[in-house]
C-alpha cells in the first residue's frame, strides 16, 4: 500500500510548526503547538487506514470492502476527545499561572538555576583552592575527620 | 478466574465514580476508596496464585475474539507487577488519608484527590494487563492525565512551573506512542500485541528497527531514561508527599513495564541492546551524580529514582532469561523502596519543616522513628546487604558476568559506583539531617528547634507532628521492603519463572492465538 | 552457627530495651551472647583440630547462587574465638567504662552486639556472597559505632569516611566475588580455595577482591581511615580496630591464599603494599602525641606486617601468619583498653601531659608492660614466637621476595620496638619536667578484661608448641618448602638467624627510642610523603564538583531545553534507521481526490501563519482553521462521524480558548531569549516534520497483511447489532478503550475544576463546597432572587418558584451594556430543543453517524449558548445539578455495562440485544451497548459543564475579584431590582 502524499506533506508540515511552537516559553503557543500536533498525528492516524472510502455504515446498498477502515477512525475518535480534555486542561493551566505570576511565559526551575550558580561558584573555587564549598556542610566534618586522624584529639 | 482480570480496572473506576458521587462527604470517600483498592489487593492475589499455576490467563474484552477485540492478559509478570502495585497504591493512600485528616484539605483536596487517584491506579492496572498495543496507550493516557492533576493540585507557583514542564514533556512522548501505533497499523494492519509479534517477524528488518526506535523513544520518556530524563527531577518534588511517592514508585516503572514488553514480545532478538546498555550506563552515571548535587532531599531521592532505572535497563539490554528475571526482582524492590523513601521524606518535612539538608539536624533526638524509617529503606536503596537492593543488583551482576563483553563489565563498573554514590548521598543526609545536633545547624528555622529549647528532653515531639496513620503506612512499606529480603527466595523463584515466560515471544502469542494466526 | 548467629540478631534487637532496664549493668547479661558463639566453636574443636571441615547450608536463593552457608575448618575457628572471645572481654569492659548517665547507651549495646554478631558470620561465611553481606553488614555496623558521638564534627566526619573508603573496597570487591564464582562455578568459598580457576579473568577478580581486603584492613593506601576511625569510644577501638574488623581483610588473605598465593602478581603486591603499609604506619606512630592514635598507627603497622606475612603463601609463612594474627589481637586490644582507662582516669590521652602514672597504677602499668613485651616481641611471649616464625619463614624462603619481605618487616619492626618503648614511657613514666598527673579513682574491676587479654598473649607463648599443633590443620594447605621439614612453634630453637634479627631489631629499637628527640626533629624534616587523608578529601571534593558540573550542564530547568534533547533524539535515532537500506515504495499517490489539495494547502497555510502570528486571538482563529479542515478531509474521506465530532469539539475547544484568553493580553510573549536560537528551533521542527513523514511513507509502503479490520464491518452488523460500524467498535467491540478514554475525561473535567476554584485559601468565610470547586454556582445564584435569604440554604422546591421569579437569570446580574433580551430569550427557547435533538443524536448513533460524543457534545453546545448569553447564573439555571455527579453517575454506567455481564456469567462488556413489539412505538430494538453510550453522553456534558462553569463563570467571578468595576456581570444591587418587570 502507498500512502496519499499530500496528506502526508500536510501532516510533515503540521508536525514542524506544532514542534516549533511547543519549543516557544509562551505557554499559549506551546498549548496550540500541541493541538497542532494532535491535529497532525490523526491526519498520520487517518493516512495509515489508507485511501478514501464511504462511509462505513452498513445498508443503504454501500459495500463493505469500499468503505474507509473504521478501525482508524475509532482511534482518531478517541484521540480527539482525549485531546480536547487534555486541552481544556492545559486552558485551565495557562489560566492558573497567568493568575498567579501575570505572566505567560515559562519559567526555568529554580533549584536547578541554583546548582548552576553553585557550579559557577565552584568553578571560582578552582582559582582559589583553600576556600570552601559553601553549599556542602558535610565536607568540613570530613575536615575535622582529617584532622583528628593526623593530631587527636585536641582538647 | 479470567472474570477477575478486568476487575483490577473496573474496581478503581468504580471507586472514582463513587468518590466523585459522595461529593465532599470525606468519610464515605475514605471507605468507598480505601475498599476499592484493598478489593483490587485481594482480586491480585487470586491472579497470582492462579497465574503462577497455570501460567497464565487471556481475557477477550466483550467476548469478542482477538484480534478485533481487546485482550487482557495477565502472566506471571503482570500479575506480580499488579500486586506489589496495589500494595504500594493502598499503604500510599492511608498515608495521604492521614495527613489529609491532619492537616486538612488544603494540601489535598478530597474531591479532587480521591477520584483522580483512583482513576490513576486504573491506568496503571490497564496498562499492566493490555494486551492491545492502543489499550496500552489509553491506559498510559489514563494514568498520565490523572497524574497531571495531581502534581498540579493546590495550584501553587512551583506546581503549576513543574506541572508545565511533566505534562508537555509526556504530552510529547504520548503522542510519540501515539504515532508509534498508527505507524505500526501501517505496516501491519493491527494493533493486537501478539499479532504485531507475528506480522512484525515478516517485514523488513530495517523498517523493524525505525518502528523499534519510536516506540522505545515513546516510551523512554515514561521511563526517564538518559537523555530523556531530564523532566523527572524538575517535575516529581514539588507534589505533595504522597503524590511524589506513588509517582516515584510507580509511574516510571510502568514505562519499564512496557519496555520489557516491547524488548521481549514485538521485537525479540535483542537488536538495540547495545543502545540500550550505553542508555543505561549513562542512566545510572548522570543520574547519580545529580542525587550527589542536591541538598534537597525530595530532589535528591528523585536522582537516584532516575539513575536505578539504569539498572533495570541494564537488565533488560543483556536480553537473557537470568538478565529479565534480576530486572522484575529489581523492578519490585525499586517500586517498594523508593515509595517508601518519599513518604519517610514527608515525614521528615513535617518533622524538621523542610527537606534541605543544610537545614535540618538533631531528628535522631527528635524522632528516633523517623530516624529509623530512613536507615532502614536508605541501606536498601543504597544496596547494602542483605536488603533486596543488594540482592537486585547481585542477581544483575550475575547475569552480566554470565555473558562477558567490555561494555557488560563498564556497565557493571558504573552499577557498583552508583550504588556507592547512591550510599554516600543517603549517608550524607544520615549524618547532616539526623546525627548532627539542631544547635549546630545555621539558618535553621524550623519547628523542630522550638520544640528541643521549651523541652530539651521531650522526644515524643514525633507524636505531635506524624499522625499514627502516616507513621503506620511508612512502617508497613519498610516492613514490605525488609520482607523481599527474607522471602527472598521464594520472590526471587517468582521472579524467574516470570523472566522465563518472556523467552521470546512464543509464549506470549500461543496465549493468546491458541490455534495459531497469520 | 547459625543458630548462634539467630541469637546475635535477637539480642541486638532486644538491647536498646533491656538497657532501659538494666543500665550498664545490660554488658555483663550482653557478654553471654559472644559466649554463646564460643561455646559452639569450642563443641565442634575435636573435629576441626582433626582436620574435618563441619558445615551447615541452607538455600536462600540459588537461581544466584546464594546460600546461607558456613563452615568451620581451622582458620575461621581460630578467627571464631578471637572475635567472640575478644568480643566478650570488651563488653565486660564497657559495663565498667561507660558511666551509668551515657547517652544513647542502647543504641550503642545494640550496634554493638549487632557487630560481633556480622563479624563471627563474616569468618564462618563459606557462600562467599553470604561472607560479603557480614562484610558489608561489619561495615555499616561500624558506620554507626564510629559515628557514636554524634554530636562531635570530627566523629561524623570519620565514621563517614571509613564507610565510604571500606564500601568502595568492598563494592570493588562484589564485582571480583561475582566474576571469581561465575568463572569456578562455586560460590563456596572452600570449593574455590580446592580448585582455582586460572587464566587473567580469574586473577582480575582476585585482584578486585584483593582492593576489598587491603581497604577493609586499612593498608596503604586506604589506611587513614584507621587513626581517623578513633573518633570512636575506645572500647570500640579495642574490639574493630584492633581485634574483629580490621583483621577481616588478612582473613580473606589468609582464606584465599591456599588457593591463589602462586597466581602471577599476588606475593609481590601484597608484599610491597604491606611492608610499605609496616613502615608508613610504624614512622608515624613514632611521632604521635595522642596514646590512642600511637596504637592506631601502630596498628595499621601491624596489619601491614600481618599482610605480608599471611599472603606469603608457604606453610610456614601460613603457620606464622596465623600466630601472629592470635598474637597481635590479644596485645592491641589490651593495649587499647588500657588507654581507655588511662583516657578516664587521668582525662587524657596526651604524653605531653601523662607524668607519674604509673606509681598511682602498678596493676595497670604491669598490664600494659605484658602486653607491649608481646608487642615488640620478647619472650616468653607470643608475640615473640610468631615473630620468630615469620623471619624463619622468609629466610627459608630463599626467594629475593622472602628477601624483600625479610628486611622488610625487619626495619618495621625496629619502628615497632621504638613506639612501643614510646608508648610505655608517655604512658607511665614520671617525667622530670612534666607536673605529676592528678588520677582519678580506678573502677573496680575494670582491669579485668585487660588483664586477661594480655595474661593470655603469656600464656600462649609458654604453650607455644600446643597451639602451633592446632594450627598446622591451615599450614597443611599449602605444599611444605623443598626439602626441609615444616617448622614448629617453640619458645627457643636455638641460636639461628631470626634470634639474631630478634636482637638486632630490639637493640636499634631501643636506640631509636633513646634518641628519639632527633628522631623527632629528623622526622619533621621529612615531608609526610603519603597523605592518603588528603587524597581522600581531594577525592570527595571532586566527586562534588563533578557532580554540581554535570548536573548544572544537563539539568538546565529549562522546559524547551528538554523538549529540544528529547526531539533532537528522536530525530536522530529514527533518521539513523532510515539511512539503512530501507524497502522505500516506488509509485505514489499524489492525492485521492482534488478537494484534498484544496484543504491541504488551507490548513498549511494556517498552520504556518500560526506559528508566526503574534496575537493570541489570531493564532488560536488559525489554528481553529486546521481543525475545522481536518473536519471536511475527514468528511471527504469517509468518515462522517469523525467529521461530526471534530466539528463540535474544535467549536467547543475555541469557545474554551476565548474563555481564556480574554483574561491574558492581546500579544503573545515577544522578544524572549529563545528568539535568539529561533532557526535552531525550526531546523528541528522540520526535521521532526520530515521523520515522521518518511516513516510514515515507509511504514505504509511495507504493509502486506490485510487488516484486521475488513470483517470488521460484518461483525459490527452482526454481532453489535448496529449498522455505525464506527460506534459499535467505540460503544461495544473496543468499548474497554472507550471506558479508559471516559476515565480520562472526568479527571480532566476535575483536574479543570481543581485548578480554576482551588485558591479557597485566600477567601475569608469558609466555603467547604468551593473546596471541591463543585456546587459553586448553586450559591453563588441564590443573591439573585432573594439577596436577604441567608447562605447555606439548600435549594429545594423553591427552585423553579425561582426559575419563574427570574425568568431570566441576566437581567438582574448581567450590566444593562452587555445584555442582548433579544439572544437570551432565543437561547431559552431553543435551549430544550437541543437537549431533544442530542438525545435523538445519542440514541441514533448507533446506526447513524452520534452516539454518545457527539450528542453529548451537541448538548454542551446549547450549555455554552445559555452561558453566552445570560452569563453564569443563566448557567447556573440551566443546570442545577452538581457537575461532579454527572461525571460520577456516567461512570456508573459504563462501568456499570462492563461489569454486569459478569454476573450473568459472560465476559464483561458483552453487549444483549433486545427487540420487542411495543403497542405503541411499534418495533422497537435495544442494544444493551447503548447503556455504556448513555454514560458517556453524561460524561461529556459532565466535562462541558466543568470548563464553563470554571472557565467561564469562576473566571468572570474572579475577573470582579481582582477589579470589581469591569462592567461586565457583578452581584445585584437593590437598584437591579427594580429595573426588573
Amino acid at each position: 500500500m502507498s500512502a496519499t502524499l499530500i496528506l502526508v506533506i500536510l501532516m510533515a508540515i503540521m508536525y514542524a510548526s506544532g514542534v516549533y511552537l511547543m519549543l516557544e516559553r509562551s505557554m499559549t503557543r506551546v498549548v496550540l503547538g500541541f493541538l497542532l500536533v494532535g491535529n497532525a498525528t490523526n491526519i498520520l492516524i487517518l493516512v495509515m487506514g489508507g485511501r478514501r472510502g464511504l462511509a462505513p455504515i452498513v445498508g443503504d446498498g454501500s459495500s463493505v470492502d469500499e468503505f474507509n477502515d473504521p478501525l482508524p477512525q475509532a482511534f482518531i475518535l478517541t484521540a480527539i476527545v482525549i485531546t480536547f480534555g487534555v486541552s481544556a486542561f492545559l486552558l485551565a493551566l495557562i489560566y492558573r499561572s497567568w493568575r498567579l505570576s501575570q505572566a505567560d511565559e515559562l519559567q526555568d526551575d529554580p533549584e536547578d538555576l541554583a546548582i548552576a550558580e553553585r557550579d559557577a561558584a565552584v568553578e571560582e573555587e578552582l582559582r582559589h583552592p583553600d576556600a570552601r564549598d559553601t553549599e556542602v556542610d558535610h565536607l568540613d566534618e570530613l575536615l575535622a575527620a582529617r584532622e583528628l586522624g593526623d593530631k587527636g584529639e585536641q582538647e | 478466574m479470567t472474570a477477575l482480570i478486568p476487575l483490577v480496572v473496573m474496581l478503581p473506576l468504580i471507586g472514582a465514580a463513587g468518590a466523585l458521587i459522595a461529593g465532599k462527604r470525606r468519610q464515605l470517600q475514605v471507605i468507598v476508596t480505601v475498599v476499592a483498592l484493598a478489593a483490587v489487593m485481594v482480586v491480585s492475589v487470586f491472579l497470582l496464585i492462579e497465574v503462577d499455576r497455570t501460567g497464565a490467563l487471556v481475557m477477550e474484552v466483550g467476548g469478542w475474539a482477538a484480534p478485533i477485540g481487546i485482550v487482557l492478559v495477565v502472566d506471571r509478570l503482570a500479575a506480580l507487577m499488579l500486586i506489589v502495585s496495589a500494595a504500594v497504591l493502598l499503604a500510599v493512600l492511608l498515608f495521604s488519608v492521614g495527613q489529609g485528616m491532619a492537616d486538612g484539605d488544603g494540601e489535598t483536596p478530597v474531591s479532587i484527590y480521591h477520584p483522580t487517584y483512583m482513576v490513576l491506579a486504573a491506568g496503571v492496572f490497564n496498562a499492566f494487563i493490555a494486551g492491545d498495543l492502543f489499550n496500552l496507550y489509553i491506559g498510559f493516557e489514563i494514568l498520565l492525565v490523572a497524574s497531571y492533576v495531581l502534581l498540579t493540585m493546590g495550584g501553587t507557583g512551583p506546581r503549576i512551573r513543574a506541572g508545565v514542564t511533566y505534562i508537555v514533556v509526556s504530552l510529547v512522548s504520548s503522542l510519540l506512542f501515539l504515532a508509534s501505533i498508527a505507524m505500526i497499523y501501517g505496516a501491519l494492519g493491527t494493533v493486537n500485541i501478539a499479532q504485531i509479534s507475528v506480522r512484525m517477524a515478516e517485514i523488513n528488518p530495517s523498517v523493524q528497527l525505525t518502528l523499534h526506535a519510536m516506540l522505545l523513544l515513546a516510551f523512554g520518556i515514561k521511563a526517564a531514561i538518559f537523555p530523556l530524563s531530564f523532566w523527572l527531577p524538575d517535575s516529581y518534588p514539588t507534589a505533595p508527599a504522597p503524590v511524589t511517592a506513588v509517582f516515584a514508585g510507580l509511574l516510571t516503572k510502568v514505562g519499564v513495564y512496557a519496555i520489557i514488553r516491547t524488548e521481549t514480545i514485538l521485537f525479540p532478538g535483542n537488536a538495540l541492546g547495545e543502545v540500550l546498555l550505553v542508555a543505561a550506563f549513562l542512566t545510572m552515571i548522570v543520574g547519580i551524580l545529580g542525587a550527589v548535587a542536591q541538598a534537597d532531599i525530595k530532589r535528591l531521592l528523585s536522582f537516584t529514582l532516575v539513575s536505578h532505572i539504569g539498572y533495570m535497563i541494564f537488565g533488560i539490554a543483556m536480553g537473557t532469561i537470568a538478565g529479565l528475571s534480576a530486572t522484575i526482582f529489581y523492578i519490585v524492590h525499586h517500586i517498594i523502596v523508593q515509595t517508601t523513601l518519599f513518604l519517610t521524606a514527608g515525614l521528615i518535612e513535617r518533622q524538621g519543616g523542610s527537606t534541605s539538608i543544610n537545614r535540618l539536624g538533631g531528628l535522631l533526638t527528635a524522632a528516633p522513628m523517623i530516624a529509623v524509617l530512613y536507615f532502614i529503606p536508605a541501606l536498601n536503596l543504597g544496596g547494602i546487604p542483605p536488603f533486596s537492593g543488594f540482592l537486585g543488583k547481585l542477581a544483575l551482576f550475575n547475569a552480566g558476568a554470565a555473558q562477558p563483553s567490555w561494555l557488560i563489565y563498564a556497565v557493571m563498573g558504573a552499577g557498583a559506583l552508583t550504588s556507592l554514590l547512591t550510599l554516600y548521598a543517603l549517608a550524607r543526609v544520615w549524618n547532616m539531617a539526623f546525627w548532627r545536633p539542631a544547635d549546630e545547624v545555621e539558618n535553621y528555622e524550623s519547628r523542630l528547634l522550638d520544640q528541643l529549647t521549651e523541652a530539651p528532653d521531650n522526644t515524643d515531639t514525633e507524636g505531635k507532628n506524624s499522625p499514627k496513620l502516616m507513621v503506620a503506612a511508612t512502617a508497613g512499606m519498610v516492613a514490605l521492603g525488609v520482607g523481599l529480603t527474607i522471602f527472598a527466595g521464594p520472590l526471587y523463584a517468582l521472579s524467574s519463572r516470570a523472566g522465563e515466560n518472556l523467552n521470546g515471544p512464543g509464549n506470549y502469542i500461543d496465549l493468546v492465538f491458541p490455534e495459531g494466526v497469520e | 552457627m547459625l543458630t548462634a548467629l539467630i541469637v546475635f540478631v535477637v539480642a541486638s534487637i532486644l538491647a536498646p530495651v533491656l538497657t532501659g532496664w538494666l543500665g550498664t549493668r545490660v554488658f555483663y547479661l550482653l557478654t553471654l551472647v559472644p559466649v554463646v558463639g564460643m561455646v559452639e566453636s569450642i563443641r565442634r574443636a575435636s573435629a576441626v583440630l582433626d582436620g574435618i571441615t563441619v558445615r551447615e547450608s541452607y538455600s536462600w536463593i540459588p537461581q544466584i547462587g546464594l546460600a546461607l552457608g558456613v563452615r568451620l575448618d581451622v582458620l575461621s575457628w581460630v578467627m571464631s574465638l578471637i572475635v567472640l572471645g575478644v568480643g566478650a572481654l570488651v563488653l565486660v569492659y564497657c559495663a565498667r567504662y561507660f558511666p551509668a548517665t551515657e547517652p544513647a547507651l542502647g543504641r550503642f549495646a545494640g550496634t554493638f552486639i549487632a557487630f560481633a554478631g556480622a563479624m563471627y558470620g563474616l569468618v564462618v561465611a563459606d557462600d562467599i556472597f553470604l561472607l560479603f553481606i557480614f562484610w558489608e553488614a561489619t561495615t555499616v555496623f561500624s558506620y554507626l559505632l564510629i559515628g557514636h558521638y554524634t554530636d562531635r564534627k570530627a566523629s561524623r566526619g570519620a565514621a563517614l569516611q571509613a564507610l565510604l573508603v571500606t564500601t568502595a573496597g568492598g563494592l570493588t570487591m562484589l564485582v571480583g566475588l561475582v566474576l571469581i564464582a561465575v568463572d569456578a562455578g562455586t560460590p563456596s568459598l572452600t570449593g574455590i580455595v580446592r580448585d582455582p580457576p586460572g587464566g587473567a579473568l580469574a586473577s582480575t577478580a582476585i585482584f578486585l577482591i584483593l582492593v576489598g581486603a587491603l581497604s577493609k584492613s586499612a593498608l596503604v593506601p586506604f589506611h587513614f581511615w584507621l587513626p581517623a576511625a578513633m573518633a570512636a569510644p575506645t572500647p570500640v577501638s579495642a574490639y574493630l580496630h584492633a581485634a574483629a574488623m580490621v583483621k577481616a581483610g588478612v582473613f580473606l588473605v589468609a582464606a584465599l591464599a591456599p588457593g591463589f598465593a602462586d597466581i602471577p602478581g599476588w606475593r609481590e603486591t601484597l608484599v610491597f603494599v604491606g611492608v610499605f603499609t609496616m613502615l608508613v604506619g610504624g614512622w608515624r606512630a613514632i611521632k604521635q602525641q595522642d596514646l590512642k592514635l600511637l596504637l592506631a598507627y601502630g596498628t595499621v603497622s601491624q596489619l601491614g606486617f600481618l599482610t605480608v606475612i599471611v599472603g606469603f603463601g608457604t606453610r610456614d609463612a601460613a603457620l606464622a601468619g596465623l600466630s601472629l594474627i592470635i598474637a597481635h589481637a590479644l596485645f592491641k586490644s589490651a593495649l587499647f583498653l588500657v588507654v581507655g582507662v588511662i583516657d578516664h582516669r587521668a582525662g587524657t590521652r596526651d604524653l605531653r601531659k601523662l607524668s607519674g602514672f604509673g606509681k598511682r597504677s602498678p596493676a595497670l602499668a604491669v598490664i600494659a608492660t605484658v602486653a607491649v613485651i608481646s608487642m615488640v616481641g620478647l619472650p616468653p611471649a607470643f608475640g615473640f614466637v610468631a615473630k620468630e616464625a615469620v623471619f624463619t619463614a622468609f629466610l627459608d624462603s630463599g626467594t629475593a621476595v622472602g628477601l624483600v619481605a625479610l628486611v622488610g618487616v625487619a626495619v618495621g619492626s625496629v619502628f615497632t620496638v621504638a613506639y612501643s618503648a614510646r608508648f610505655l614511657w608517655g604512658a607511665f613514666a614520671s617525667k622530670p619536667d612534666t607536673p605529676q598527673t592528678e588520677v582519678a579513682d580506678e573502677r573496680p574491676g575494670i582491669l579485668t578484661s585487660p588483664g586477661i587479654l594480655a595474661g593470655g598473649g603469656l600464656a600462649l607463648g609458654l604453650v607455644a608448641p600446643l597451639v602451633g599443633d592446632a594450627l598446622s590443620g591451615y599450614s597443611h594447605g599449602f605444599p611444605s618448602a623443598a626439602g626441609q621439614e615444616d617448622y614448629h612453634l617453640a619458645l627457643w630453637h636455638g641460636l639461628e638467624p631470626a634470634l639474631v634479627i630478634s636482637v638486632a631489631t630490639m637493640v636499634l629499637g631501643i636506640a631509636m627510642f633513646l634518641l628519639r628527640d632527633r628522631v623527632l626533629r629528623a622526622q619533621s624534616l621529612v615531608p609526610s610523603w603519603v597523605n592518603a587523608a588528603n587524597g581522600y578529601w581531594k577525592a570527595m571534593r571532586f566527586i562534588d564538583r563533578t557532580a554540581a558540573r554535570v548536573t548544572a550542564r544537563t539539568q538546565r530547568g529549562s522546559l524547551s531545553f528538554y523538549l529540544g534533547v528529547i526531539l533532537l533524539v528522536m530525530v536522530l535515532a529514527v533518521g539513523a534507521t532510515l539511512t539503512l537500506d530501507q524497502p522505500w515504495p516506488t509509485e505514489f499517490i499524489w492525492w485521492d481526490f482534488s478537494g484534498q489539495i484544496a484543504i491541504a494547502v488551507i490548513m498549511a497555510v494556517a498552520a504556518i501563519a500560526a506559528v508566526r502570528a503574534s496575537k493570541r486571538f489570531t493564532a488560536v482563529v488559525l489554528v481553529g482553521v486546521t481543525g475545522y479542515g481536518m473536519a471536511a478531509l475527514f468528511a471527504l474521506q469517509g468518515a462522517p462521524d469523525l467529521a461530526f465530532t471534530q466539528v463540535l469539539v474544535e467549536t467547543v475547544t475555541l469557545v474554551a480558548f476565548v474563555l481564556v484568553l480574554r483574561r491574558l493580553p492581546q500579544r503573545i510573549g515577544v522578544a524572549h531569549p529563545s528568539h535568539a536560537r529561533g532557526w535552531l528551533r525550526a531546523t528541528l521542527a522540520i526535521g521532526v516534520g520530515v521523520t515522521m513523514a518518511l516513516v510514515a511513507v515507509l511504514a505504509l509502503g511495507s504493509r502486506i497483511a490485510d487488516p484486521i479490520s475488513l470483517d470488521l464491518a460484518s461483525i459490527a452488523y452482526e454481532g453489535g447489532h448496529g449498522a455505525n460500524v464506527v460506534n459499535v467498535t467505540l460503544v461495544d467491540i473496543r468499548g474497554w478503550d472507550t471506558m479508559g478514554e471516559l476515565s480520562v475525561i472526568i479527571v480532566a473535567a476535575t483536574g479543570v475544576a481543581s485548578l480554576i476554584f482551588l485558591d479557597r485559601r485566600i477567601d475569608d468565610q469558609p466555603r467547604p463546597a468551593r473546596v471541591s470547586g463543585r456546587k459553586g454556582f448553586l450559591l453563588r445564584q441564590r443573591p439573585v432572587t432573594e439577596p436577604a435569604r441567608p447562605r447555606g440554604h439548600e435549594l429545594g422546591d423553591d427552585e423553579e418558584e425561582e426559575t419563574r421569579l427570574a425568568w431570566l437569570l441576566a437581567g438582574r446580574t448581567l450590566a444593562p451594556e452587555n445584555r442582548s433580551i433579544l439572544l437570551e430569550v432565543t437561547v431559552r427557547l431553543l435551549f430544550h430543543s437541543i437537549i431533544v435533538v442530542s438525545l435523538f443524536v445519542l440514541f441514533s448513533g448507533h446506526n447513524a453517524p452520534g452516539g454518545g460524543f457527539a450528542g453529548g457534545l451537541v448538548a454542551g453546545m446549547a450549555l455554552v449558548a445559555r452561558y453566552l448569553a445570560g452569563g453564569r447564573y443563566e448557567l447556573g439555571a440551566a443546570v442545577t445539578i452538581d457537575a461532579g455527579k454527572l461525571l460520577g453517575s456516567g461512570l456508573v454506567l459504563a462501568v456499570g455495562a462492563a461489569l454486569v455481564p459478569l454476573f450473568f456469567g459472560a465476559d464483561a462488556l458483552t453487549s444483549t440485544w433486545f427487540e420487542a413489539e411495543l403497542w405503541a412505538l411499534g418495533h422497537v430494538e435495544f442494544v444493551t451497548s447503548t447503556v455504556f453510550d448513555a454514560g458517556v453522553y453524561l460524561i461529556i456534558i459532565g466535562l462541558m459543564l466543568d470548563v464553563l462553569r470554571s472557565l467561564g463563570g469562576e473566571v468572570d467571578r474572579q475577573q470582579e475579584e481582582d477589579d470589581p468595576d469591569t462592567p461586565n456581570e457583578r452581584m445585584p444591587k437593590p437598584a437591579d431590582e427594580k429595573v426588573n418587570p
